[in-house]
């Protein structure tokens, strides 16, 4: 692309990873997250069971032995049904931060690119639809295309959409102000050059921290979604749908409850704190 | 100030406009057709009930007629009836707002009196081992899903001990909920407050505070505490969307009989009359807490009250 090339693109600074495995909160949220991936790329390998073969073991056989952490109501295996959920929850995160921030960036760089009226409409847009509160747009779009984890991940990446145009186009309008971005439209840039070149690079930094914050709650909403049974359908192994499902057997097998629970939180709790570790390193006031 | 105020209520007239405009596309964006989808668990419905439905929701008309027939009898207070049982929407969304709303207040009351203290204290011991403590634990609640927060607390506090009951709409009913809802957003406010706050004290007036001899005590009373406190004033209206959001999922768990769990029920049954009631009603709550909270804002913000 020749995008690396460029003497303006603000690259990661000097020393970067060596900052974020500095911080506690970055280091401890990257092991997090890298344990996450690594459960979801090797789960056929890492997992003793099929998650969905009923009868694996006894129904509700307590944390221990061959069932490292017990068996559900029908005898399925928790362990591997974590490990294939981690898959589900990296996937969702991923495809739902995927939606909000191409098109969250998009709106927000020509926004700020192109001021006026384009401007106007695409902000004020944002501004209302804001107000609506991501947990109503996911709602929403939940109810008119109906109950499935598909449905669930789009209604949550669509929901994200007005905080990543919002966030992009602060950072791009800071950018479009800065003397280097008036001396490429003097030297002839055209639009594409000074978006994709020059603003692209620029509020990507931002970005990146914004869509780690942004992972965890994007799991979360379809987590909560799926809990509600708005999401994953069954035999999904979600975790949000694994969660809803332990309610019947609280008392009985209190497991069932406590482990998909954590499992969320754990995850959730990673990027954050990668968001948090990230944003320390990235930011130059923070850093000095 | 009544400019900034004028502005506030006219943005969220606007909002409040284009949700009527999204709720009246929202049933023609449903894949299929809407009515015989609403009509599919129902047995025995024939063509003709079914083309009755599609003249009284007015869906054989062109859109904009039917825009202009939903605005009429929205401005009646008429929101249709519901597919089943044939109620109006609106009297069944008024029977069950105020338990949602009950819900969210006393969950910002909690989230309020738990998360500014720990703020504040984080705050002003900034930097100390009392000051990371807390803020890994806000750490940790931000990172904890409400729902499961829900079924623990209902897990050891109604099943285990027995102290609360486990569902129903009584006062005692509301403890644990408003506890799952004010717990996750406490670490919410105690992050905003801390922040805030340190921001204030290193102000040069506050600084100049200390400088004359004042009193600690008084000091913060008067310079810190006042000044710090605005940002979050208005994070509770931010927040109180995100209350009325969260009370879906917990409204559920805990059968709580707000308008949260009714609009799960209907999105089941694909009852869009009262989905399109709730959306509505949802946006006109948050706008309105929005306009209070600014109202309030601008009273104790001098900049904005004497402008």
């Amino acid at each position: 692309m020749g995008v690396t090339t460029d003497p303006d693109m603000a690259t990661a600074p000097p020393g970067f990873l060596r900052r974020l495995l500095g911080s506690p909160s970055g280091a401890i949220g990257l092991a997090i997250v890298l344990l996450l991936i690594f459960c979801a790329l090797f789960a056929e390998m890492l997992a003793p069971f099929d998650p969905n073969k009923m009868g694996s073991g006894g129904r509700f056989l307590p944390p221990g032995g061959k069932h490292l952490l017990g068996t559900d109501e029908f005898g399925r295996d928790m362990f591997s049904r974590i490990l294939f959920g981690s898959r589900i929850t990296l996937m969702i995160g991923a495809v739902a931060v995927g939606i909000s921030l191409t098109i969250g960036m998009a709106v927000g760089m020509v926004a700020a690119f192109r001021r006026g009226w384009v401007e106007a409409i695409l902000m004020r847009s944002t501004d209302v639809l804001f107000s609506f509160t991501e947990t109503l747009i996911a709602l929403s779009f939940v109810a008119v295309l109906g109950p499935s984890l598909q449905n669930a991940v789009i209604a949550v990446g669509v929901a994200g959409i007005p905080f990543y145009a919002r966030t992009c186009y602060a950072a791009a309008l800071v950018e479009t102000s800065k003397p280097y971005f008036e001396a490429s439209i003097a030297a002839g840039a055209g639009p594409v050059r000074l978006v994709l070149v020059h603003l692209l690079p620029n509020v990507l930094p931002t970005m990146i921290v914004v869509a780690t914050l942004g992972a965890s709650t994007a799991i979360l909403a379809a987590a909560g979604l799926s809990f509600l049974g708005l999401g994953a359908q069954p035999p999904t192994s979600e975790w949000g749908y694994m969660l809803a499902g332990s309610r019947d057997y609280i008392n009985r097998a209190p497991w069932l409850m406590t482990i998909p629970g954590i499992a969320i939180a754990l995850t959730v709790l990673g990027f954050n704190l990668l968001g948090d570790g990230l944003r320390t390193s990235l930011d130059p006031v923070e850093r000095t | 100030m009544w400019r900034f105020l004028g502005t506030r209520i006219a943005m969220g007239a606007f909002t409040i406009w284009i949700t009527t405009i999204l709720v009246t596309l929202l049933i023609h964006a449903v894949p299929g057709d809407p009515v015989q989808i609403m009509y599919a668990q129902s047995q025995g419905t024939t063509p003709e009930q079914i083309e009755e439905v599609r003249r009284s929701l007015g869906l054989d008309r062109p859109i904009l007629v039917q825009y202009g027939l939903y605005m009429e009898r929205l401005l009646q207070g008429d929101l249709g009836n519901t597919i089943r049982g044939g109620q109006p929407v609106l009297e069944v969304i008024l029977q069950r707002l105020p338990n949602t709303l009950l819900l969210a207040c006393a969950a910002m009351f909690i989230a309020v009196l738990i998360g500014v203290p720990i703020g504040f204290l984080a705050a002003y011991r900034e930097g100390s081992f009392t000051d990371i403590a807390l803020m890994i634990v806000a750490i940790a609640g931000i990172s904890m899903p409400h729902f499961w927060l829900g079924l623990m607390l209902l897990f050891f506090f109604a099943l285990e001990l027995g102290w609360l009951p486990v569902s129903g709409n009584g006062w005692l009913n509301l403890i644990l909920p408003a506890l799952t809802l004010g717990l996750s957003n406490a670490a919410i406010f105690a992050r905003l407050t801390r922040s805030s706050m340190i921001d204030v004290m290193s102000q040069d007036y506050v600084q100049t505070a200390f400088a004359k001899g004042l009193p600690k005590a008084l000091v913060l009373r008067r310079h810190v505490l006042r000044a710090g406190l605005l940002p979050v004033v208005t994070m509770m209206g931010l927040q109180f969307a995100f209350m009325m959001g969260g009370a879906i999922v917990v409204e559920n768990i805990f059968s709580w009989n707000g308008v949260g769990r009714m609009a799960v029920e209907a999105i089941f049954q694909r009852d869009y009359p009262i989905i399109q009631g709730f959306i509505l009603t949802f946006s006109v709550v948050v706008v309105c807490v929005a306009i209070a909270i600014d109202t309030l804002y601008a009273v104790l913000d001098p900049r904005i009250r004497r402008s």
